[in-house]
């Protein structure tokens, strides 16, 4: 009787692909990854259609306009992200209202420039018909006053050069004292992305470990698997199969992020894939520790009514966790944020943040990360140990203190 | 050859089991009967590895049990277990895969036993849509479906319909026939007569009996005497040690071991007319009471 499935790898391997199977093709998963894939390319796509339909303002002009009004309206809009149009309306004179009126209405123009050629200076007017949005008002008077200007300092005989410099003054230069390099938006949302999604994952899969401990419990099934194998093997093999499914929804939601990138018409930006292995690396460690937490927590009750409340500790700690991103992970940089970050249950979800916006140092990096696996394979160990005996415990839920009281005793499955 | 020898299990102030002794061989099946709490789970549990014990040992053949042996065992626990949403036929290819069979061996006995158990045609379904009885033939064919050397099953008739006690009783036999070594658990006294002469009985975590039906009813202290009387009997002059109670017309008077029959008939005969007179070690069910001191 010498194959695969008597070893002790072999034997993970085999809780593991039923784990896989079955979750794979439940209901719940296709569903909430239906769902989160859906989310991700909506996004996109909503992205794409504001992207793709910058406001377009039709626009008359009633009167003589300064000379390349046009070109310098067109200059601002694109500088806006708006279109203007410039719309030819037969018959619209300036000194009659009603004509201006009309253009509005039969042209459907969302406004007339209406000048006035006045004595020195010309004058002119926005007239609308509804209240202007602030962009239709800031582009039309920045091309109004530009070109005004042009037109009278041409009209008061500067020369080219002088106009130049007139129009032209040098821009305002910036110095900043304390430079802050934790302002790069992409690396700091890919950061959060990254917490969110653990978080997600962890909440959502978390309860399955959780509910799929309490169900071999309260079925009873699990006396007859522990007759087959041993109690670790049982916990490694559920736990790093729930993970395994959990990453399929984790591709699967990055899949979509660069499908919806590619709709809106947008490039990934190369940080991403740099820190897209890192990300994983993370995931997989802050998954299987909380999954192990939620295991333990699982074997101490017999009926899923009381498996929340017995997991209330590990919701707990993830949920400061997840807080503790959108605090601390304001300020990566800081001394706070940099020891709570080193912290097992903290790091998987505040060190791709700080990786992202490269406020870890490779020190930190590597602290947090020989702590977080010393912690999976420590929470690994008791949790077997204390397994094979809280798995047969029916009846009453075990307190924790009981629980770490029956993994120093010398019984252990 | 399973041999328990004098395995002791104490949880907190209770001690579970008190030296517990039993053998099975191969081919033999024998019947673990007590009352609830006795330790017949205990002890099964031991067997099978899923606690360990304070002292004593649990040999096969000879050696003490490793996981690899242990994985040529069946065990069907009193509380069934399997996954409610796990269909049929992976159901029990898993739980042979985990008892070390190859996929394509796991298939092909995955298809033999639910041919055998009359549930070929549920491979595809859920457990949880399974009626009670099949749900059980399920549990029969993941005990099974390795082949094992021995069969450990606690309580395997509780909630059997009749047809499935039958179906039961006849794996039962051809699993023993073929070489297996099986010990089985049950309330059902006449059940455990049906399948075998071998019976252990414990009482609160010891040993109380243990050998052949025959020889324990042939051993037994007292003797059944059932007289039946054309009226209702008076009973006089009982001798020492012997207790008679009446039943209307009839009368079972419980006498010592060395009383003859003859002695019997013709003490009762003066009690009234007889109409009948039976005369018989007791059954398996009286040794069990008597036994366990009830």
């Amino acid at each position: 009787m010498t194959n695969a499935a008597t070893s002790t790898l072999g034997t993970i391997a085999l809780v593991m692909g039923r784990e896989v199977r079955q979750r794979l093709r439940s209901r719940s998963f296709l569903v909430t990854t239906g769902l989160l894939v859906l989310a991700v390319l909506g996004a996109g796509l909503l992205n794409r259609i504001v992207d793709d339909d910058p406001p377009t303002y039709r626009y008359a002009v009633a009167g003589d306009a300064p000379d390349g009004f046009e070109d310098a309206l067109d200059a601002v809009a694109a500088q806006l992200d708006v279109e203007f149009e410039a719309v030819d309306v037969a018959g619209i004179d300036a000194d009659d209202p009603d004509t201006v009126a009309r253009a509005l209405d039969d042209d459907e123009l969302d406004a007339v420039v209406r000048i006035d050629p006045g004595d020195d200076m010309p004058t002119g007017v926005l007239v609308t018909r509804e209240e202007p949005s602030a962009q239709l008002v800031d582009a039309l008077d920045l091309a109004w006053r530009t070109t005004s200007s042009l037109s009278a300092a041409t009209s008061a005989g500067l020369t080219g050069d002088e106009l130049e410099a007139v129009l032209n003054p040098p821009p305002l230069a910036g110095e900043v004292l304390e430079p802050d390099d934790d302002d790069d938006p992409v690396a700091l949302l890919t950061g959060f992305v990254a917490a969110i999604l653990l978080f997600l994952s962890i909440s959502m899969f978390g309860g399955t470990v959780l509910t799929g401990v309490v169900e071999e419990k309260s079925t009873g099934v699990v006396e007859v698997l522990l007759a087959h194998l041993r109690p670790h093997q049982l916990l490694i093999g559920k736990v790093f199969g729930i993970t395994v499914v959990a990453l399929v929804q984790f591709a699967a939601a990055v899949l979509a992020g660069v499908v919806a990138l590619v709709l809106s018409g947008r490039s990934v930006p190369g940080d991403v894939w740099v820190a897209l292995p890192s990300s994983v690396g993370w995931f997989v460690g802050g998954f299987v520790l909380y999954s192990t937490l939620f295991a333990l927590a699982g074997s101490f009750v017999s009926r899923q009514e009381d498996a929340q409340g017995a997991a209330a500790p590990v919701t707990a700690i993830a949920f400061a966790a997840y807080l503790a991103v959108f605090s601390l992970g304001m300020e990566p940089a800081s001394t706070a944020t940099r020891i709570v970050s080193l912290l097992p249950p903290f790091a998987p979800l505040l060190m791709p943040l700080r990786m992202a916006t490269g406020s870890a140092g490779a020190l930190d990096v590597a602290l947090a990360a020989i702590l977080l696996v010393a912690a999976v394979y420590g929470m690994l160990r008791l949790t077997g140990a204390v397994y094979g005996r809280t798995m047969l415990h029916r009846g009453a839920r075990l307190r924790w203190r009981e629980a770490l009281r029956i993994a120093r005793s010398r019984d252990h499955g | 050859m399973l041999h328990v020898d004098r395995i002791r299990k104490r949880f907190g102030d209770l001690l579970a089991l008190d030296d517990v002794s039993l053998a099975v061989r191969r081919g033999q099946v024998v019947g673990f009967l007590g009352p609830n709490g006795a330790g017949k789970t205990t002890t099964m549990r031991a067997i099978m590895g899923l606690i360990s014990v304070d002292g004593g040992v649990v040999h096969w053949d000879g050696t003490p049990i490793t996981d690899a042996v242990r994985r040529r065992f069946g065990y069907m626990p009193a509380e069934r277990g399997m996954y409610p949403k796990m269909r049929v036929g992976e159901q029990i290819q898993y739980f042979a895969r985990l008892a070390g069979l190859g996929a394509a061996d796991a298939r092909a006995a995955c298809g033999e036993w639910t041919d055998r158990l009359g549930i070929a045609a549920r491979l595809d379904d859920e457990v949880q849509a399974l009626s009670s009885g099949n749900q059980q033939r399920v549990q029969l064919a993941i005990s099974l479906v390795h082949h094992p050397e021995l069969l450990v099953l606690d309580e395997p008739f509780s909630g059997l319909d009749p047809v499935a006690v039958e179906t039961m009783k006849r794996v039962l036999r051809e699993q023993v026939d073929a070489g297996a070594a099986v010990l089985f658990s049950s309330h059902q006294l006449d059940l455990v007569a049906d399948l075998t002469d071998q019976v252990v009985i414990v009482e609160s975590g010891r040993v109380v009996l243990d050998g052949d039906v025959r020889e324990l009813r042939r051993n037994s202290p007292v003797r059944l005497v059932r007289v039946a009387y054309t009226a209702p009997p008076a009973p006089a002059d009982v001798p020492a040690g012997w207790e008679a109670e009446v039943d209307g017309v009839d009368a079972t008077v419980r006498v010592p071991a060395d009383v003859t029959p003859a002695e019997a008939l013709a003490t009762t005969g003066r009690w009234g007319d007889l109409v009948s007179f039976d005369f018989a070690p007791p059954d398996l069910s009286d040794v069990f009471l008597q036994s366990v001191g009830r």
